[in-house]
């Protein structure tokens, strides 16, 4: 399975260190955090899906899957034909206005090369984004789910309780 | 040469721990640190962390030594600057005598930095040294020290996760020290505590709220009286605790007696279910965490604020244990490195009083005469420069002219004297200096810090300085050396000091730069010796003289200004999460001041609708001493009847006032009355 960033909306609080720590390693952020009247607060980057509509339509190859599963970017082979924004269904790639090509989310294949999470998460104060498998992440939660309902038994041999 | 330096955040007073990846002196990147877990941030950074070197290399840089002639500043060498600020001060302590100087220490600056600072003062002879944590945690500094003895945060972190309940009063971590707030906070939450804020906004730290409780500001000391009142009354608090480790119970039940919910009510606008709910939830939900900052400390009704919480938290038991945790997290990373080598003026190393027998003690062991007569505070400093009686000062990384209240008598002042100011920016007191002198910024240096949570940690040199730049020990040791003083100064390095601290100050004598440096981590103060070091305070007692808390009788006193018919809307203040203070640093950062550009007004919907003001609208926000335009955010975050603002664009100029708390001296920055007026372009 590959790797990806999963992003828990509850936990964030809009700090944009995410933003700032992927400026600060590619130039321009490729992760946006999206705040709302309201306090909500979605901070949004490419999901690398599974059938990645941007790598299907790519015509020179430019897009392609590395050995980690991340949707990642050759900037040699890119021609600029902005397809890739078109087809993504978040509009996640932008065009590099200077080098007239595509600048995307590569889940910082260098930084995983050298064994590092992604910038955006090494900084996340919150751990509002999660780097891992799907699975990983979903026992993560199941585990602290088994052990409040654990928690809440103990209690309830006590006083009522209720499970919502 | 790449290399991997560790340093301290320069920011706030958590004290994260990053890299800096350095090419040759040359910053290229950060890198977060996640190979010691046991820091207060265990990797993770807040984006002022993540940007944090983004200043040190802007062009504005002071780069070389500057002496001002005939109203210009010139470049010099260092020994033409320093020979003329030694000649200048020789000269006034000739004719006015020692009192006649006065030297300003930073928080920005480090441990041995400020040491240096203050032993200089002294060995000149003057007791006029001061810092500016004078204007920042001075109400909970008098309030905590009557009622426990001593202002310290009391708990490791750690402690806020293991808690059941959280209080956060005037205080907005989700944004002002995000790190703290995602690490224990919200982990503190996930393990089902329930968290109580009490904030006239909804900050993002009430969007995690169970309870909010929206006064109007300044009139939170309503609320935290009708607390203890109702407390009392009902017989929540810990008997056990209060019995066994309290004095003046009596005392403090009769003098909250009529301050009821309801009274409560009508002066702060919170309706009394509510605040009965919340000191219920405080008094029974089980260990608690209790944090407060500026929205306590910057009223002129301040300390009876903060003097009613200490007592709410010693009523209710939640101190001196483990698994809870109480304190103030102020602003800057190094407070306690200017206040625990005593740069005030009535205290020497320690910090312990400046009386006789200490005098004496540090006489004996810096070998020369430690002056006897106290010095000056912060705010007399000036008013005696500008009587005259102040001639020369020396200030390092401090901007007294923007800083303090009653900006045009600071002037004044610095306009008299003869100013030296090292920093490492222009900044509005470096245009009153004669000399400039450049320093190094904090990763350009190695040094310790001790940060809020009173861990004493080693900061390394990770960029070479720009041009000429010096660390400000050294700047102070030349200095010391051309006044004829420099065989008290003989440091080749910052471990040469600190190990003259740790000989000068008992509680710092394990921090030994050998254990500093090979252990990152660093370790809790008081370390008296190598292997010991004190997470956890009050475990047995107290440091009063009973040994027992001190319950104080408190009382309402009104906030330093409320609204009336001219001026209708109370105006307060708030801090961003991408910027510090007035911005000297932050605001030349191309990261953050790219995302957090401009100031702004929030607005409620209604107060906004009465006015005609929509949102993005260009609005003119005007107090009894000044005004100023800045865009509307029409918002629901902020209650009906009160307006507020980002307080880093200076807007203190609005909110100074002469109402100053008669315990700590602060004035009342964070509460005055305003109006609003839609701004209509020609
Ligand atoms: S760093 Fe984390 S908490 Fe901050 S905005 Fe990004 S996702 Fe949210
Ligand atoms: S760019 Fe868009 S389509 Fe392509 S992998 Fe990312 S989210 Fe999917
Ligand atoms: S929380 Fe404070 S110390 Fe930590 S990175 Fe942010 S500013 Fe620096």
């Amino acid at each position: 399975m590959s790797k990806k960033i999963f992003i828990d909306f509850k936990r964030c609080i809009g700090c944009r260190a995410c933003e700032v720590a992927c400026e600060m390693e590619h130039g321009e952020a490729r992760i946006r955090v999206f705040e709302f009247p309201d306090l909500t607060t979605i901070p949004f980057n490419c999901r690398h899906c599974e059938k990645a509509p941007c790598l299907e339509v790519c015509p020179t190859g430019a897009l392609y899957r590395d050995q980690d599963g991340a949707v990642a970017f050759d900037p040699l082979k890119c021609i600029g034909c902005l397809m890739c924004a078109v087809a993504c269904p978040f509009g996640v790639p932008k065009i590099d206005e200077v080098n007239k090509i595509m600048d995307k989310c590569d889940l910082c294949s260098e930084r995983r090369a050298e064994g590092k999470l992604p910038a955006c998460v090494s900084s996340c104060p919150t751990e509002a984004l999660k780097f891992g498998e799907i699975n990983e992440v979903l026992w993560d939660r199941e585990g602290s789910f088994v052990s409040r309902l654990k928690e809440a038994r103990e209690r309830g041999e006590k006083e009522p309780i209720y499970l919502l | 040469m790449e290399e991997l330096v560790p340093v301290v955040c320069p920011w706030c007073s958590v004290g994260c721990r990053l890299y800096i990846v350095s090419v040759n002196g040359h910053p290229r990147k950060i890198e977060w640190d996640y190979d010691h877990p046991n820091t207060p941030n265990r990797g993770k950074l807040c984006p002022k962390g993540v940007a944090s070197y983004q200043f040190t290399i802007s062009p504005d840089r002071l780069k070389k030594p500057l002496i001002k002639r005939n109203g210009k500043f010139e470049e010099v060498s260092w020994e033409e600057a320093i020979r003329y600020v030694a000649q200048k001060f020789k000269e006034i302590i000739e004719e006015n005598g020692p009192e006649a100087l006065a030297f300003l220490g930073s928080e920005r600056c480090s441990l041995e930095d400020n040491y240096v600072l203050q032993k200089l003062a002294r060995a000149l002879g003057t007791n006029n040294v001061e810092f500016a944590g004078r204007l920042c945690q001075s109400s909970n500094f008098v309030a905590r020290s009557k009622v426990f003895g001593s202002p310290a945060q009391t708990n490791p972190f750690d402690d806020i996760v293991k808690s059941k309940v959280i209080l956060v009063w005037g205080y907005n971590p989700a944004e002002t020290n995000p790190v703290l707030f995602g690490q224990y906070f919200e982990k503190a939450l996930d393990n089902g505590a329930k968290m109580i804020v009490v904030d006239p906004i909804k900050t993002k730290t009430a969007k995690f709220a169970d309870i909010h409780l929206q006064p109007y500001p300044g009139t939170d000391l309503a609320v935290a009286l009708a607390m203890l009142n109702h407390i009392i009354k009902n017989e929540l608090y810990d008997k056990k605790f209060v019995e066994e480790r309290t004095d003046n119970f009596e005392e403090l039940a009769k003098s909250v007696e009529e301050y009821t919910p309801e009274w409560a009510e009508k002066v702060s606008g919170v309706p009394a279910e509510m605040i009965k709910r919340a000191a219920e939830l405080l008094a029974t939900g089980g260990n608690a965490t209790i944090v407060l900052n500026e929205g306590v400390n910057q009223h002129a009704n301040g300390t009876m604020t903060a003097l009613a919480i200490a007592n709410l938290i010693a009523i209710t038991g939640n101190i001196g244990k483990e698994g809870v945790f109480s304190g103030v997290i102020p602003g800057a990373h190094c407070g306690l490195c200017a206040a625990v080598p005593g740069v005030n003026c009535a205290q020497l190393p320690g910090p312990v009083p400046l009386n006789e027998e200490n005098a004496k003690k540090f006489s004996e062991l810096w070998g020369f005469e430690v002056p006897r007569e106290p010095g000056l505070h912060y705010q007399a400093i000036f008013k005696a420069m500008a009587e005259g009686k102040v001639k020369g000062i020396f200030i390092m990384g401090q901007n007294p002219a923007r800083s303090l209240a009653n900006s045009s008598l600071i002037e004044e002042a610095l306009e008299k004297a003869f100013v030296v100011v090292s920093d490492i920016f222009p900044t509005e007191t470096t245009k009153f200096a004669d000399v400039i002198l450049p320093a190094a910024s904090w990763y350009e240096k190695t040094g310790t810090v001790i940060t809020q949570n009173r861990r004493v940690m080693r900061s390394f040199r990770a960029i070479k300085p720009p041009g000429e730049a010096k660390p400000d020990w050294e700047i102070l040791v030349m200095l010391a050396r051309e006044l004829g003083v420099g065989e008290y100064f003989n440091y080749s390095s910052v471990d040469d000091i600190l190990r003259e601290i740790n000989r000068a100050i008992p509680a710092l004598k394990g921090a030994t730069p050998e254990r500093l440096n090979s252990n990152l981590e660093g370790c809790f103060y008081p370390c008296p010796d190598e292997e010991s070091e004190t997470p956890r305070l009050f475990l047995k007692g107290f440091p009063t003289k009973t040994g027992r808390a001190q319950l104080t009788p408190v009382k309402w006193v009104q906030p330093g200004e409320v609204p009336d018919e001219e001026y209708p809307l109370w105006l307060t203040n708030f801090r961003q999460v991408g910027h510090f203070h007035t911005g000297t640093m932050s605001m030349r950062s191309k990261s953050l001041i790219k995302r957090w550009p401009e100031s702004f007004l929030m607005i409620n919907p209604e107060d906004a609708k009465a006015l005609g003001i929509r949102d993005g609208d260009r609005v003119r926000v005007e107090t009894r001493r000044g005004s100023l335009v800045v865009r509307a955010m029409v918002t629901d975050r902020i209650r009906k009847g009160v307006v507020a603002m980002p307080w880093h664009w200076g807007v203190n100029f609005l909110t100074k006032d002469d109402a100053i708390d008669e315990f700590s001296k602060m004035p009342e920055l964070k509460a005055v009355a305003c109006r609003v007026t839609k701004e209509v372009v020609e």
